[in-house]
């Protein structure tokens, strides 16, 4: 077979056959549209102003990893002025984050870029390790997801910054989207394809990469000779994610445009108002500060069973009862460090971005 | 950046409860030995039989009058008949019979007890029960035609009348004509082959509606595809029969398994825009149908109530699916205890080819509903709290459902499928350096000025005419020359042809395809000018 | 060797697997082995439903086994009744079939 030429440019050598659209292009051209597309989605949303200090959360996977490279390519190609800096959190699971961290370390010299690293220790007083050791291995998920999301917030704010991306891809959203659908979650479905979310007073999150295909991410990194570290978690994480994200590779290779079909339908529907109206208002959690649908935040229920020693706590509800049946929290309880906003933030942290 | 391992233990979020809580009596009268497990509660088959006809007439007379609802015990007073949509599988097999027992035998044990015998619900409440069976056995190779066996079986039940259509009806111009649709010609067809669907002169309009489906179904580009196509494909033909046989309403057998199951594949497939029609939608021909030529079949007071309701004005048709609240277990074991034959309805298939997404999607769901069996009823409520957002740009060509706005512009920003030819990769995008007002240069290509059928489509149906697979797709009728124009289903020919000669009531199809050419012909302009600085 | 007889019927188009025929009587092993084993002294068991289940696939189902079992066990999708009850009640695969028991399978898997 005679070589082909890219469905793109027409003139160079196709060397791939782009997962997201099946075209079979070159190089250039792919690099052009992948970047060009988180151009297209960071504009689109109006993520940044120029002069934002924004932290990319780097866990020195493939997904940051490669994250980091595009919005240092795009923040130079098209001068958007941002000032970027690189936040890793280390969950303290001996042998998994130890190598990546490495990759991050090196990410900061390469790319110029400050580096700061925050550690469940050091934030909560457990590492992973230590939390697994007292839940087990089942729903060790949820404590590592609610430290990680409340850590990147916190280093977040000591490195001043306005605003955090993460290197959440359209398969993670896809899987979100449908797990949320048949978890019944309703709040979070409303709000998994939002490309940057905000609470009423903490920090801007978003996912540039919210329409970037993983494998495109894998093979960016390969042609760029981004090197990253692919280590799965030694802890499981839960079966029914594993069913969803089965299902998900089975859609996508059924029809590969399913990815962005779902993400897509996941768009076009809202909640509807009169269920929005039954919707938990968000507070602030009265122990530590951070932003809270309960009084206290999931975090720090979370903290508090492992230190009282009945980590299912935050879990079920009937754990969370069963702790509160046995008396309030002790008075020496550790606890986490009170949440402050940058102090840039405080002043405008009313101001509607009309980003949601 | 999930730290998705897929590799784990079964039970780690969702914990697997006892099959079922407590005792093995019968939740409801609490005294007789139970025999069926429903998601966790015991029943014993009196109360379950009970139980499912109380749940299909929740869900069915809440809708039956025009202005739904008011309190429970009003006269149910439909606008017009009922259709049943029967596919010989097992909902519509449980549907049919509820509907006979409750609506024409008036069945003594599915009345409710409270209201004694002068109860409104006692009295009939249609004036006429039509069964259309579709038969789709043309469209996938070596399928059994069963025809002659549905009909035999509709002599179980007296009292209903019977319509059996064929799936190449769709492509049929005299089954479009006897429908009351306005005589057409067909004279465009689309190219299915390329991304651009772009309308244009079919070189031999083909006589022949098998052939026409056939080509058709060949030219999509996915099982997928094929297998959706022919789902719309039967939804609007027994909306068409509907709208004939004077019906304001179609019930359809869909249980609560397969509801969550098309809720998810529609999810799967882009049409989450759509997510509420899958339950329940009110639909509306387009262009309007003219009514003046009723099934001469039909009784001198049908007609008569015909012609007032087109002079009344549009017609509509409302869907309604009464075994939403009924689990496919539930029905297996009501047609089971009720001893209602299932014919079954054969696999869609052909040689070769992957399943599709629907196929993937029933398979995923139902392994799921036996592991965690509330899982079905969460999607189904899950579902049911959302609302489309965004505006609506007239209906689907395709489909007949609302389309959103603005979602070629989406898929274009969001996957890149052509260069624009002026811009160098690594240029910097010109003096306008802010990255948040910058909008992405469109690709101008001449093709933006062919007439095309994409602004006529929704999300999905788009979707399924232009998405590809990975690999090649056998097609189920590989000795059927792939043309390189297919004929659409007669509706969508339909309204091509009156887009193009009438103009007033086709004004929004129309203003699209001017849309699109106004803005093809200013890239255009940009760039001959720039042609012409240059030289 | 002491056998059983029970009463197996096929519904909702799994009869289709079965020649056709809705209704069978077999008569299979009362004790059966504990595990898959062809040694005759290998310990035995009563024989309960999954024996039952892989005893029809072996030696009743005509055609297409993947519509009837998966994973050791009847196919998600199907219905299993033990003297008209659900099998849910009665330990499931667990289930120690008796002397004139009557079996039902009714496959739902026959769509909308």
């Amino acid at each position: 077979m005679p070589p082909r030429t890219c469905a793109l440019c027409d003139d160079a050598r196709a060397i791939l056959k782009r997962p997201k659209t099946g075209q079979q292009i070159c190089k250039e051209c792919f690099f052009y549209v992948f970047e060009t597309e988180v151009h297209n989605t960071i504009t689109e949303a109006r993520l940044f102003k120029r002069g934002d200090r924004v932290a990319i959360g780097a866990s020195g996977g493939k997904d940051s990893t490669v994250l980091a490279h595009v919005m240092k390519t795009l923040n130079e190609r098209y001068d958007y002025g941002l000032e970027l800096f690189l936040l890793s959190i280390d969950e303290g699971i001996t042998g998994y984050r130890d190598d990546s961290l490495e990759t991050v370390k090196r990410n900061q010299q390469q790319y110029d870029m400050p580096l700061k690293i925050l550690s469940y220790d050091e934030l909560y007083g457990w590492t992973m390790d230590a939390i697994v050791s007292q839940v087990g291995k089942k729903n060790n998920c949820t404590f590592c997801g609610v430290f990680r999301r409340q850590a990147l917030d916190r280093g977040a704010a000591i490195l001043n910054v306005d605003h955090i991306v993460t290197g959440h891809n359209a398969d993670d959203i896809a899987e979100t989207v449908l797990m949320n659908i048949m978890r019944g979650d309703i709040a979070r479905l409303g709000r998994c394809t939002s490309i940057c979310t905000q609470g009423e007073d903490t920090i801007k999150r978003s996912k540039p990469f919210k329409y970037a295909y993983e494998k495109e991410i894998v093979m960016y990194a390969y042609f760029k000779k981004l090197d990253y570290f692919s280590t799965e978690c030694i802890y499981s994480p839960d079966a029914y994610r594993g069913h969803a994200r089965a299902f998900l590779k089975d859609l996508e290779a059924a029809r590969p445009s399913a990815i962005i079909d779902i993400i897509h339908s996941g768009e076009a529907f809202e909640i509807k108002e009169d269920i929005k109206a039954t919707q938990k208002l968000q507070q602030t959690c009265k122990r530590c500060g951070y932003m809270s649908s309960n009084e206290l935040c999931k975090a720090c229920t979370l903290l508090e069973g492992l230190e009282r020693g009945m980590a299912q706590a935050a879990v079920t509800d009937r754990a969370r009862k069963k702790m509160d049946a046995e008396g309030p929290a002790p008075e020496n309880l550790r606890r986490i460090p009170l949440f402050k906003l940058p102090a840039n933030l405080q002043a405008n942290s009313n101001v509607d971005t009309g980003v949601r | 950046m999930s730290c998705g391992n897929p590799v784990a233990d079964a039970d780690a979020l969702m914990q697997r409860r006892k099959k079922y809580d407590k005792t093995k009596n019968c939740v409801k009268c609490k005294v007789a030995q139970g025999n069926l497990v429903i998601r966790h509660a015991v029943y014993c088959k009196e109360c379950f039989l009970h139980l499912v006809v109380h749940k299909f007439r929740r869900a069915l007379e809440p809708t039956v009058n025009p202005k739904p609802d008011g309190p429970r015990k009003t006269t149910l007073k439909p606008a017009g008949n009922l259709l049943v949509g029967f596919s010989g599988g097992l909902g519509s097999s449980v549907l049919l019979d509820l509907v006979h027992r409750c609506y024409i035998a008036l069945d003594k044990s599915t009345m409710p007890t409270d209201g004694g015998s002068h109860h409104p619900r006692h009295e009939r409440v249609w004036t006429r029960v039509i069964v259309c069976y579709v038969e789709v056995c043309d469209a996938f190779p070596g399928m059994k035609d069963r025809t002659e066996e549905i009909a035999k079986h509709m002599q179980r039940y007296e009292g209903l009348d019977f319509v059996s259509l064929r799936i190449q009806d769709a492509f049929d111009p005299s089954w479009w004509e006897r429908m009351g649709g306005k005589p057409f010609t067909s004279e465009l067809g689309v190219t299915l082959a390329d991304e651009g669907l772009f309308l244009q002169a079919l070189s031999s309009p083909s006589s022949d509606p098998l052939a026409s489906l056939r080509t058709y179904l060949s030219s999509l580009p996915t099982p997928t595809a094929i297998t959706t196509s022919v789902q719309t494909l039967t939804r609007l033909l027994l909306l068409h029969t509907a709208l004939q046989t004077g019906s304001s309403h179609l019930v359809l057998g869909t249980s609560l398994t397969s509801l969550a199951v098309s809720l998810i594949s529609g999810v799967a497939q882009g049409a989450g825009f759509n997510i509420r029609e899958e339950t329940q939608e009110e639909w509306v021909p387009e262009p309007e149908v003219s009514t003046s030529s009723a099934d001469p079949s039909e009784n001198a007071a049908g007609a008569k109530e015909e012609k007032q309701k087109s002079r009344k004005g549009k017609r509509t048709v409302r869907v309604v699916r009464p075994l939403r609240d009924v689990g496919m277990k539930e029905c297996a074991a009501w047609a089971w205890w009720s001893g209602v034959p299932v014919i079954g309805k054969e696999k869609w298939g052909w040689a070769g080819a992957k399943p599709g997404i629907g196929t993937l999607t029933k398979d995923f769901i139902v392994g799921l509903e036996k592991d965690y069996p509330s899982t079905v009823s969460t999607i189904v409520r899950t579902c049911g709290k959302l609302a489309p957002k965004g505006d609506v740009s007239g209906s689907c060509i395709l489909c007949g459902r609302p389309a959103q706005r603005g979602v070629q512009e989406w898929k274009t920003r969001i996957s890149i499928h052509s260069r624009p030819p002026t811009q160098h990769p690594t240029a910097p995008n010109g003096s306008n350096g802010s990255a948040v007002e910058t909008s992405p240069a469109c690709a101008a290509d001449p093709d933006s000025l062919r007439p095309s059928l994409t602004p006529y489509l929704c999300y999905a149906c788009h979707t399924t005419l232009t998405s590809k697979s990975a690999r090649p797709v056998p097609s189920p009728w590989p000795a059927v020359a792939r043309a390189s124009t297919v004929t659409l289903p007669v509706w969508a020919e339909a309204r091509l042809s009156s887009a193009k000669g009438d103009g007033e009531s086709t004004e929004h199809v129309h203003g699209e395809i001017l849309q699109t050419r106004r803005v093809g012909q200013e890239e255009m302009k940009g760039i001959v000018n720039e042609f012409l600085l240059d030289d | 060797m002491s056998t059983l007889a029970v009463k197996v019927e096929f519904g909702g188009g799994l009869e289709l697997l079965f020649s056709n025929e809705r209704s069978h009587r077999v008569t299979i092993p009362a004790l059966v082995p504990a595990s898959p084993s062809t040694d005759d002294d290998a310990p035995k068991k009563p024989a309960d439903l999954t024996y039952l289940i892989h005893w029809l696939k072996d030696n009743l189902l005509k055609e297409r086994a993947e519509l009837f079992v998966e994973n050791g066990t009847v196919r998600p999708g199907i219905l299993v009744l033990v003297n008209d009850a659900d099998w849910e009640l009665e330990g499931e695969g667990e289930y120690q079939l008796k002397e004139g028991d009557e079996i039902v399978f009714i496959s739902t898997l026959h769509g909308g």
